[in-house]
C-alpha cells in the first residue's frame, strides 16, 4: 500500500522542440519534470546537420570559404575570418594590413549585429517585445553596410584568403562612422528598457549560475565565461587579424548568472563600436589581397586556428595533403560546446527558466549541428 | 529613499515607457512598402545571375572558356560550346545554370575573364516549378520580368 | 580537375537535372596524389610530410620525462605545439598537462581518417591553458576497432565531442558515460566523415522507413 500522505509525485518528461519559439532554431529538449522543478534534460540536436565537415574535404579550398557562412548565419562574417585565418596560417601568409582593418571592421559591425539579434530574441523569449524591433531596425543598418560592401546581407562571403575581393565602396568610412555615432545612444535605450526593469531583473538575476570553474570545466568560452569573472578573450590573449592596435576593455561580471551575461553583451556591444570608431579612423593603404596563388594549395600540415566569435571561441583545425582540397577541416563551434552546459544550468531550476537559459546561452542551430 | 520611492512610483517601467513613446514618433517609421514600393538593394548586390551581351552587335561576350563552372562550388553551371573553323575560337552553345542550388557566393563571376556572367542586383526569383529554377542561355541573357505592382 | 568536382551538395533535394550520379572519386582519391604524412608509400618521389620541427620546453622535457615510452615526440609546426603520444598515453598525458601543467580547458577533440595506414585514426585533443595563454595538441593514433581510453573523467567538455567523434568516425570510446550518436539519427548506419563513405551516399533504408521517399542520390 503506497503511502498516501504526500500527492504522488511522478516524473513527468516533457518535449521542448523541435519546433519551439524559443529554442531559437530546431533545438529539442527532453526535460524530465517534478511539477515546475526540472529533474533533467537531454539535448536531440542534429536536425540542422549539413555535413559541413565532409562537404569541406569535397571542396577546393576557395570553394569551400562560402559553406561556412552558412553555419553561424547570424555571425557569417566571423566564421569567415576564422575560416580565411586557418588557410592563410598554413600557407604562412598574412593579410595586407588594409585588409586587417577592413575585416576587423567588419567582423565587429557583425558582432554587433549577432548580439542584437540576441538581445532581441532573449528579450522576446522573457516576454519584452518591444526591444525585438529596436535591435532589428538597428541591425539593419549594419546589414546594409555588408550589402553594400559586399553584395549579400547573411551569407556574406566577405573574405577571401589571403585578403579581401572587393575594395571598400564609396562613402564605406562615412556610412561605419554614422552607425557608430547612431549605436551608441541606441545601447542606451535599450539599457532604459531593460536594465532596471523589475520584471527583467526578476527574471533573469540568480538563473543559470554557472561559475567560472564549471565554465573551463564544460569549456564554455565567450560571454559566458567572462560574465562569470574570467577576464579572457582570444582578441586580447592571442591577438588576429590586428586586434593588438586597438584600445578596448573585455567586460567581466561576477555572478555568472543570466542578468550578468546580458550585462556583457550589452558592454561587448559597445567595445565593439569603440574598435570600429577607431579601426575606421585610420584604414591603411595598400593592396587588399596577399600574395596568394590563384589555386590555393598549402604544404603538408595542419593548423588550428581560432578567434573570438560573438558567441565564444570558434576554432577551425584544417589538415592539408598538399593538394588544392582540405584533406579534413574541423570547426570547432563554440554554440555546440555552450549547449553542453544547458543541463547542468537548468537542472533544480524551474521550468520557466529553461527558456531564459537557452536564451542566455545564445546558441545558433546552424553551428550547433553544422 | 530615492531608490524605494522610485520603486513605489513604478519608475524603471516608466522610464522604458518613455523610451517606447519616444520611438513611436512618425520620423522614425522604418517599414517599406514592399512590393509597392520596390527597395533599393545595393549596386554590388549578387542576385540573379546574368549573361551579357555585347551592345554592339548583340552577341555573347562568353568566351565558354568553363572557368565559372570549374569555379562553382555546387557545380551547377554547364557550359558547352563547338569549334567554330573559320574564327578558329569556341562558340558558346548553350549555358545552364541552375539557380535552385546557387548560394550565390559570387564565385563565378570572380572567374570569369571578360565579365561575360554577372549577379545583377535583381532578386525576385521564385518561380511556381521546380524546373523553371533552371536558367538556360536565353534566361540568363534577358532577365527575370517580376512582376510589377501598382497599388 | 573535373573528377574532382563533386556534382551534387551532399543532402541537397534530387538532382534537378535528373542526371544520374557520377561515380564518386574513391575514398582514397583524395589522398592518392600525395600521400598522407606518415606511411612511406613506396613512390617514386618521397611523399610530401609534414615539415614539422621538435619541441623543445620545459613542458616538453617534462613530458618525456613523466611519461617515457608513452610520448612519442614533441613537435611544432607552424608555431603550434603538438604531442605525439600512444593510444594508451593520451589520457595520462591530458591529466597531467590539466592537474600540473595548468591545462584547464579542453577545447576540442576531433579525428583524422587515413584509411590506407594501419592505425587508421588520428585522435586530437586540443587544449589551452588560461595561465600560460599557451596552445597544445595531443595527437594519437589508434586502428579501427580500437576503443580509446574516454576523456570525460579528466574535462566534462568530451562527453559531447567524444560522441561527435563517434557519430561521425566510429571510434568508440570505453568509459564514455553515454555513447550514443548526437548528430546524425540513432539508427543510420556508417560513419560520414570516414573518407570511404562518400558525400552523397545515404543510408538508402533509413531514409525510405523514416521519410518514405527514395532517395534521390
Amino acid at each position: 500500500m503506497p503511502d498516501a500522505t504526500f500527492l504522488d509525485s511522478t516524473e513527468l518528461v516533457l518535449n521542448m522542440g523541435p519546433q519551439h519559439p524559443s529554442t531559437h532554431g530546431v533545438l529539442r529538449v527532453i526535460l524530465k519534470l517534478d511539477g515546475e522543478k526540472v529533474l533533467g534534460t537531454d539535448c536531440v540536436i542534429g536536425y540542422l546537420h549539413r555535413g559541413v565537415e565532409k562537404i569541406a574535404e569535397n571542396r577546393t579550398y576557395t570553394q569551400f570559404n562560402p559553406y561556412v557562412d552558412r553555419m553561424d548565419y547570424v555571425a557569417a562574417i566571423s566564421n569567415g575570418l576564422g575560416y580565411c585565418l586557418a588557410v592563410e596560417k598554413l600557407l604562412n601568409v598574412e593579410a595586407p594590413p588594409r585588409a586587417q582593418a577592413v575585416r576587423v571592421i567588419l567582423t565587429e559591425l557583425n558582432r554587433i549585429a549577432s548580439h542584437l539579434i540576441w538581445l532581441g530574441t532573449h528579450a522576446l523569449d522573457i516576454g519584452a517585445v518591444t526591444p525585438l524591433f529596436y535591435c532589428f531596425r538597428e541591425r539593419e543598418e549594419a546589414l546594409k553596410i555588408f550589402e553594400n560592401y559586399c553584395g549579400a546581407r547573411l551569407t556574406t562571403h566577405a573574405f577571401r584568403i589571403g585578403g579581401l575581393q572587393y575594395e571598400t565602396y564609396e562613402g564605406f568610412e562615412r556610412e561605419v562612422k554614422a552607425f557608430c555615432k547612431m549605436f551608441g545612444p541606441k545601447v542606451d535605450e535599450y539599457e532604459e528598457l531593460l536594465t532596471n526593469n523589475r520584471i527583467w531583473m526578476g527574471r533573469l538575476k540568480g538563473v543559470g549560475v554557472l561559475s567560472a570553474d564549471e565554465c573551463k570545466e564544460y569549456g564554455v568560452t565567450g560571454p559566458m565565461l567572462r560574465a562569470a569573472g574570467v577576464k579572457w578573450d582570444l582578441r586580447k590573449a592571442q591577438p588576429y587579424s590586428g586586434y593588438e592596435k586597438y584600445d578596448f576593455e573585455i567586460p567581466t561580471r561576477e555572478n555568472g548568472d543570466t542578468y550578468d551575461r546580458y550585462v556583457v553583451r550589452m558592454q561587448e556591444m559597445r567595445q565593439a563600436a569603440r574598435i570600429v570608431e577607431q579601426a575606421v579612423e585610420n584604414i591603411p593603404e595598400g593592396p587588399i589581397l596577399g600574395k596568394v596563388g590563384k589555386v590555393i594549395k598549402p604544404p603538408v600540415g595542419e593548423a588550428y586556428v581560432s578567434i573570438e566569435a560573438p558567441k565564444g571561441e570558434l576554432g577551425y583545425y584544417v589538415v592539408s595533403d598538399g593538394s588544392t582540397q582540405p584533406y579534413r577541416v574541423r570547426v570547432r563551434p563554440p554554440s555546440f560546446v555552450n549547449l553542453q552546459a544547458l543541463d547542468r544550468m537548468v537542472r533544480g531550476g524551474l521550468i520557466a527558466d529553461v527558456v531564459a537559459v537557452i536564451g542566455t546561452l545564445d546558441i545558433v542551430l546552424g553551428e550547433v549541428d553544422r | 529613499m530615492v531608490k524605494l520611492l522610485k520603486k513605489i512610483f513604478l519608475w524603471d517601467l516608466i522610464a522604458g515607457l518613455k523610451v517606447t513613446f519616444r520611438n513611436q514618433n512618425p520620423k522614425y517609421i522604418c517599414t517599406e512598402q514592399y512590393p509597392a514600393e520596390r527597395p533599393k538593394v545595393a549596386e554590388r548586390y549578387r542576385g540573379a545571375p546574368r549573361l551579357n551581351i555585347n551592345p554592339d552587335n548583340g552577341e555573347t561576350l562568353c568566351i565558354s572558356c568553363n572557368l565559372c563552372a570549374l569555379a562553382c562550388p555546387e557545380d551547377l553551371i554547364v557550359v558547352t560550346s563547338e569549334r567554330n573553323e573559320q574564327t578558329k575560337r569556341k562558340d558558346l552553345t548553350t549555358f545552364t545554370y541552375d539557380l535552385s542550388r546557387c548560394m550565390f557566393c559570387g564565385l563565378c563571376e570572380d572567374a570569369c575573364p571578360v565579365d561575360a556572367l554577372e549577379l545583377t542586383q535583381d532578386f525576385e526569383l521564385a518561380t511556381y516549378t521546380r524546373e523553371g529554377q533552371i536558367w538556360d542561355r536565353q534566361m540568363l541573357e534577358e532577365g527575370p520580368r517580376p512582376t510589377r505592382y501598382k497599388c | 580537375m573535373p573528377d574532382e568536382q563533386k556534382p551534387e551538395g551532399s543532402e541537397g533535394p534530387p538532382p534537378a537535372q535528373g542526371e544520374a550520379p557520377k561515380p564518386q572519386a574513391k575514398p582514397a582519391a583524395p589522398a592518392a596524389k600525395p600521400a598522407p604524412p606518415k606511411p612511406a608509400a613506396p613512390a617514386p618521389k618521397p611523399p610530401a610530410v609534414m615539415m614539422a620541427m621538435p619541441w623543445d620546453s620545459d613542458l616538453a622535457r617534462d613530458l618525456k620525462e613523466r611519461f617515457p615510452g608513452r610520448v612519442l615526440a614533441t613537435s611544432t609546426y607552424l608555431g603550434q605545439n603538438f604531442i605525439v603520444a600512444t593510444p594508451e598515453g593520451a589520457i595520462p598525458v591530458l591529466e597531467f598537462l590539466k592537474l600540473e601543467a595548468d591545462f584547464d580547458y579542453l577545447v576540442d577533440i576531433t579525428a583524422v581518417d587515413w584509411p590506407k595506414r594501419a592505425e587508421r585514426f588520428d585522435l586530437v585533443y586540443v587544449v589551452y591553458s588560461f595561465p600560460r595563454n599557451e596552445r597544445v595538441r595531443i595527437k594519437t593514433a589508434i586502428a579501427d576497432g580500437f576503443h580509446p581510453q574516454t576523456a570525460v573523467d579528466v574535462h566534462l567538455t568530451a562527453n559531447w565531442l567524444e560522441r561527435e567523434v563517434f557519430d561521425m568516425f566510429g571510434i568508440e570510446f570505453a568509459g564514455h558515460p553515454d555513447m550514443r550518436r548526437i548528430l546524425m539519427p540513432e539508427e543510420w548506419e556508417g560513419y560520414p566523415l570516414r573518407k570511404d563513405y562518400s558525400i552523397i551516399q545515404q543510408d538508402q533504408r533509413w531514409v525510405r522507413e523514416n521519410l518514405g521517399i527514395e532517395s534521390g542520390q
